[in-house]
């Protein structure tokens, strides 16, 4: 007799079932040995039976006892659907299988904190957007491979053409007053993964890559350090040049970052003063002890402790505030030779924000970066994840008009990040936020998929808060580490941002734009009237 | 000739007037055309003659697209400047322009020689072919072209002579020959870019005997003779040409490993925090990296039979040794922890490690009791070395016995005291012959005092003489169990008969009398004892009352009921009369005779000043109530047989390590084996009549923490890891292989005994410190 209790947790409750075929499977024990959560486990199964092979009934007796897998019915060995056992199997005998049945919000016994995307915002606006307008009648339309374009988004305040301090001296043209700093840049930033939240291997990918686009290929990518700090080596190095570093409200690592100054060979590409970010409006970055190794600890100057960044920035209660004191420290921190950018959760205030930031008479904001609800995150809670946060792009276009309306769109230029590459194309996606006004995009979750994260916004894994990334990705584990390949991670990255140039390229062609298309809203239509309505396109069906 | 004016009387010819009026001259037989035109289009092209004859057009004038669709045979030539498309789609036709020529000259000829005798717009030649049937097509420049020129170019060849060209940074313009794949461009002057798939060479003879071959063609026809020898410097020629489809290189691979070795930062840019040797591993590792790793967990955790019993006997080890076939060790073994395994664990003992028993949970527990009566005979080897240390044990009863045969065992000298007549407390002179036969606990308490017990019954210890025992003694027990009736007073209390008085005397084989209704007070064991042995000793009616459900056993109430018993509760006793018992809710129940048995307290007034709660002694915990004096038993807490024998064993330990000066620190129990560790899917139940007889209960044990030697592992490894070692002494050991072990935990999941546990692997990777690396 077999029974169970009817509130015993069983496998059926969890998100992912195991669907196993023991006819297939040759015990050779590898995705056992796989498995990070420990969500299977070996086990012995009975097979007893009587049966009669007689004229009549002559009953015979058979057991048998076999070895198994079988999944472990624990909530914290719960199957993440991460997929390894079926990589690794010779036999295609095991593998995950989603389970709409599951209970799992309602038997975990207490808020669920998770990694990635959010789970039910997966809608995309974007997706119900094209580029409508393509006509080689009355815009001619460029070769994508052989015209030249000048792919570059400014990261810096641009002043209005009256506002440059310009002066006739000696019959030359000077800049009687200084000139904010700004960069040309590559519109596809790698955004902020921290040091801590990302394992040694898989943030050294992504800025390899980074380095490698630079150096190689042409390609001013610049990525953005994460709050985690920055290592040592890289800033004392000249490829420091291509990282944006970025302060958040934890100030992890800015006493490495301080103490490196003196030995930096070149600048920082710009720093991020990062207030939110859209995956968990309103909350600081999380770091689960578990990831918080000897190196994070170093590198943030903190125990080994679950670290929780304050939701705001301590000592700052205003916009006026941020941009005074903020805004002016950093500026300082590198003789106002650098851009200074902040980047806020996409609100419903995000407008007002901007506006201020416009109006800032000192012009010290080089740059606003606004991130939606489909970012990825580390670690966060889940309702946070699922229930908070703001959509991007009707957000970007209303800062973007905001500006237009005052004549100053284009001077505190506009990113805009959250889901880019979401569906795998990020070139369409920051082609289309940028023709709605955005100067750039920001992506980071898309970075670590090319690296090897299996995750995605259906509930797949979505562990990297718990140190058992089974891809090395989110882990500070050793083991799992060691699993990541470097130089495969940063090749792939290195190969999307290739094809996403191309692909770019050939949005930008047929439109007939040899630069940027910020604010080319006119080359989009909706199929869906209230986004057509909303972002100001025109309506097709 | 015809002569062609376009304007007349200020009124414009318009193309397609123009056109049909040449198609129809042609047609007429006309081959020779003076046109004076007024920009009209497609003049010269796509006309023939029927007999082959050559045309001839001489244009001033021209609009877009003269020679347009040129057929050979047919000879333009432009005076002064034209506008766009020269020559365009030209099949053979030689076209002249004297002048300037406008944007995309030449487009998409593909036949014959167009000669521009000054400069050409943007895109000149663009899209150029050559049809391998024909002669390939001639575009010839004096002077220079416009940007974007000779774009996508297929074939054919095209010179630029660079005359006149002092200002121009490029004679080719910008970004000449993007996207060319075929053909060659001639250019006599500077070249400012040209995409990388272009090369740029010095001329070859063959390219050498062209120029010369057609530069006198060209210079007439565009009437610049002159400028002969200052074109023919051929070391001022460079030729574009595009790479051949199989000289063209592979896209570039892009190759980040070599990026990393060669210009990265030395080391990562971890470095300083991390020692990464950058090797990447597979999901499944052995040794170091695996992420599990298997431990051969041999009796590491108890099985439930063990770990229910009071005195944790390890009956999973005696049936292994009896499936090894070692009777005589395994019937030895129990012996090891109790005197009586005969009968308290084969006869009075309730059983508690049947209870836990794993095969419970398949079919029916393993028959440990019965298993117990197969030890009642065997004999044990007094032990070889001696302490020559003296223990006085007070009290004679099990738990006194039990720590007598425990120490003695252990190489101390032991006596016991007893007031009693006979040796063996209240399992020989309370626990009623019915129950258990005497000569079975005479023969359990003699196999004591055989192994060197020294019995001093009849002997009440009072206080002068528990200090005389003290001072004679290195080490005291005190195991004098619970002797005195415990009751409340009730009303009519007095009139009670004290149950343990009551069995005392039937054991003593004294006349007993006994009424004919009885009411006994108390449902436990000892209640039901005096009840049935009330029954034995004739009387008619026996009621039990209690307070609660009956704390008896089963069998003991089972006793009763057979013999007519009843038994009521909840029964709160207000009052005891002559003539029977009232409850507190006013029952009355008759009875002439009414036995009190709700338990007996200790009986201690031998002993000096101690510890006590309420009746009942408080040892420290070293089991020490004073100097030198232990206690055990019941005389702290009233317990069953098995409970008193396993405090007693725990006792023994204690005073053994008072005895030889060590630290006395009792032993920690055993954690009981996770079910969820055992596999007892390997075993089939068994229908109640196939049960065997308790000597082979080892074909149903499941060996619970206990390796059974069944080499499911060894065999089941996919990676041939574990290994079976054999001892000298016959114990054996299984190990894995660090080095071969993937840490699957297939051990682990195979072993029906739980024996094998995979846990995360505990060695440490140090890859990352705090510290910066020197």
């Amino acid at each position: 007799m077999e029974t169970i209790r009817v509130q015993d947790i069983s496998a059926n409750d969890l998100p992912w079932k195991i669907e196993y075929n023991a006819e297939r499977c040759t015990m050779c024990g590898s995705c056992v040995a796989s498995c990070t959560f420990k969500a299977i486990k070996v086990d012995v199964q009975r097979k007893s039976m009587t049966f009669s092979q007689e004229n009549q009934p002559e009953p015979v007796h058979i057991q048998k006892s076999i070895p198994v897998i079988k999944q472990i019915a624990e909530i914290n060995n719960a199957c993440r659907g991460c997929g390894m056992c079926e990589r690794v199997c010779p036999n295609n005998a095991i593998r995950a299988v989603r389970n709409p049945d599951n209970r799992r919000n309602l038997l975990f016994n207490r808020p669920i904190k998770r990694g990635g995307r959010t789970n039910l915002n997966a809608q995309r606006t974007l997706d119900k957007i094209i580029v409508g307008r393509i006509s080689q009648m009355t815009d001619p339309s460029l070769d994508a491979q052989r015209h030249t374009f000048d792919i570059r988004s400014p990261l810096g305040r641009i002043l209005s053409p009256k506002e440059l301090p310009f002066a006739i001296s000696d019959g030359k043209l000077v800049a009687n007053k200084k000139i904010p700093p700004v960069r040309w840049i590559y519109p596809l930033i790698f955004s902020d993964m921290s040091i801590g939240a990302l394992s040694t291997r898989a943030w050294e990918a992504v800025a390899l890559a980074a380095a490698y686009l630079n150096e190689k290929c042409g390609l001013p990518v610049r990525m953005s350090s994460g709050e985690g700090g920055m290592p040592v080596p890289l800033m004392e190095s000249e490829y420091l040049k291509y990282f944006i570093i970025q302060i958040a409200s934890g100030h992890f690592g800015w006493n490495r970052i301080i103490k490196s100054m003196p030995k930096m060979k070149v600048d920082p590409a710009g720093i991020l003063i990062k207030i939110g970010q859209g995956a968990k409006p309103g909350d600081g970055g999380l770091l689960q002890a578990e990831k918080v190794a000897p190196h994070v600890q170093a590198i943030r100057g903190v125990p080994k402790a679950t670290l929780s960044s304050p939701p705001n920035h301590q000592g700052l209660y205003s916009i006026e505030e941020s941009v005074q004191k903020m805004h002016l420290s950093l500026n300082a921190a590198f003789g106002f030779r650098i851009p200074v950018a902040i980047k806020c959760a996409a609100s419903s205030t995000s407008v007002s924000v901007y506006n201020n930031l416009l109006r800032d008479p000192y012009k010290i904001c080089g740059g606003f970066f606004i991130d939606g609800i489909q970012g990825g995150t580390g670690a966060a809670n889940e309702i946070s994840l699922d229930h908070t946060g703001h959509p991007i792009v009707s957000k970007i276009r209303d800062c973007y008009l905001a500006a237009v309306e005052q004549g100053s769109q284009g001077q505190i230029p506009l990113y805009g990040g959250g889901g880019i590459g979401l569906t795998g194309n990020a070139a369409a996606d920051a082609f289309k936020m940028i023709c709605l006004g955005a100067n750039g995009v920001f992506c980071g979750k898309i970075l670590i998929q090319l690296l090897g994260c299996v995750g995605n916004e259906q509930g797949r894994c979505n562990a990297c808060n718990t140190g058992k990334c089974p891809t090395g990705i989110c882990t500070q584990n050793p083991r799992l580490v060691k699993r990541l390949d470097v130089d495969r991670g940063a090749q792939r990255i290195v190969d999307y941002v290739l094809a996403f140039d191309a692909e770019f390229r050939k949005l930008m062609a047929p439109i007939g734009n040899s630069s940027l298309p910020v604010g080319r809203s006119d080359a989009l239509v909706s199929t869906d009237k209230a986004i057509a309505e909303k972002l100001g396109i025109q309506y097709v069906c | 000739m015809l002569k062609i004016a376009t304007t007349r009387n200020h009124e414009r010819m318009s193309t397609q007037d123009l056109l049909l009026m040449i198609e129809s001259a042609v047609r007429d037989g006309e081959t020779d055309f003076d046109i004076s035109a007024s920009g009209q289009h497609n003049i010269g092209g796509a006309v023939w003659n029927l007999e082959g004859k050559t045309l001839k057009f001489h244009i001033t004038n021209a609009g877009q697209r003269v020679g347009s669709m040129c057929l050979p045979n047919t000879e333009i030539i432009v005076e002064g400047s034209t506008s766009a498309d020269v020559g365009w789609l030209n099949a053979g036709g030689i076209i002249t322009v004297k002048g300037d020529a406008g944007d995309t000259a030449g487009h998409c000829s593909s036949g014959g020689k167009i000669y521009i005798g000054g400069r050409a717009g943007t895109r000149t030649g663009s899209l150029m072919k050559h049809d391998p049937l024909y002669e390939e097509p001639e575009l010839w420049i004096l002077k220079n072209v416009g940007s974007f020129s000779f774009e996508f170019m297929g074939g054919g060849r095209a010179v630029i002579c660079g005359v006149d060209c002092e200002n121009f940074s490029s004679v080719t313009g910008e970004r000449p020959c993007v996207g060319m794949v075929s053909g060659v461009v001639y250019v006599r002057g500077q070249i400012s870019d040209f995409p990388e798939d272009i090369l740029c060479l010095e001329l070859d003879s063959d390219d050498i005997s062209f120029l010369k071959g057609g530069m006198n063609h060209f210079l007439n026809a565009i009437e610049k003779s002159e400028l002969i020898a200052e074109l023919s410097d051929w070391k001022e020629w460079k030729k574009l040409r595009p790479l051949t489809f199989e000289e063209k290189k592979p896209p570039i691979v892009h190759n980040i490993a070599d990026f990393r070795k060669k210009d990265w930062i030395k080391g990562g840019i971890f470095h300083n925090v991390a020692t990464d040797d950058f090797i990447v591993l597979n999901t499944v590792n052995r040794g170091l990296y695996r992420l599990r790793v298997p431990s051969w967990d041999n009796e590491k955790f108890s099985a439930p039979c063990q770990f229910m019993c009071p005195t944790g006997i390890p009956t999973q080890k005696r049936l292994n040794l009896l499936r090894q076939g070692k009777i005589d060790e395994a019937l030895k073994l129990i012996l090891k922890y109790t005197p009586f395994p005969s009968s308290i664990c084969g006869t009075l003992c309730p059983n508690p490690c049947m209870e836990g028993c794993t095969r419970g949970k398949i079919d029916e527990s393993i028959q440990i009791g019965a298993l117990g009566l197969e030890s009642a005979r065997v004999e044990v080897e007094p032990p070889k070395i001696l302490t020559g240390k003296r223990v006085g044990i007070i009290g004679g009863g099990v738990a006194g016995l039990s720590a007598a045969w425990q120490l003695v065992l252990m190489g101390h000298s032991v006596t016991v005291f007893d007031d009693a007549a006979q040796i063996g407390g209240k399992l020989a002179q309370v626990i009623p012959h019915s129950r258990i036969s005497p000569e079975l606990i005479k023969s359990e308490v003699n196999r004591v005092e055989k192994l060197g017990v020294t019995f001093k019954s009849n002997c009440k210890v009072d206080f002068e003489m528990f200090k005389a025992i003290c001072e004679e003694f290195d080490a005291v027990l005190v195991a004098t169990g619970g002797n005195k009736a415990r009751y409340f007073n009730w009303e009519g209390a007095e009139k009670l008969i004290h149950g343990i008085e009551f069995l005392k005397s039937i054991n003593r084989g004294e006349e007993v009398q006994i009424g004919k209704n009885i009411v006994v007070i108390g449902g436990g064991n000892s209640g039901m004892d005096v009840a049935t042995s009330a029954y034995e000793q004739g009387a008619e009616k026996v009621i039990v009352v209690d307070v609660m459900k009956p704390a008896a056993f089963e069998k003991e109430i089972r006793r009763l009921k057979n013999f007519g018993g009843e038994i009521i509760y909840p029964f709160m006793t207000k009052k005891i009369t002559d003539e029977g018992i009232f409850s507190d809710d006013g029952r009355f129940i008759a009875a002439d005779m009414v036995i009190v048995s709700i338990g007996e307290a200790p009986v201690l007034n031998f002993l000096p000043e101690v510890k006590k709660f309420r009746d009942w002694l408080v040892t420290d915990d070293k089991k020490m109530i004073l100097p030198k004096v232990f206690a055990a038993g019941d005389v702290i807490k009233p317990g069953r047989l098995t409970d008193a024998i396993g405090d007693a064993r725990i006792t023994a330990i204690a005073i053994d390590k008072y005895l030889r000066g060590e630290k006395i620190s009792l032993p920690a129990k055993k954690i009981r084996v996770p079910d969820e560790n055992l596999s007892k899917k390997y075993f089939e139940k068994c229908h109640h009549c196939d049960l065997p007889d308790p000597m082979h209960e080892h074909l149903r044990c499941v060996s619970c923490g206990t390796c059974r030697d069944c080499k499911m592992c060894l065999n089941s490894c996919p990676e041939k890891a574990i290994s079976r070692i054999e001892h000298d002494d016959g114990s054996w050991e299984y190990i894995s292989d660090e080095n071969k072990c993937i840490g699957c935990g297939i051990c682990a999941g195979v072993c029906p005994c739980g024996v094998w546990n995979l846990s995360d692997n505990p060695e440490e990777i140090h890859m990352y410190r705090t510290y910066t690396a020197s």
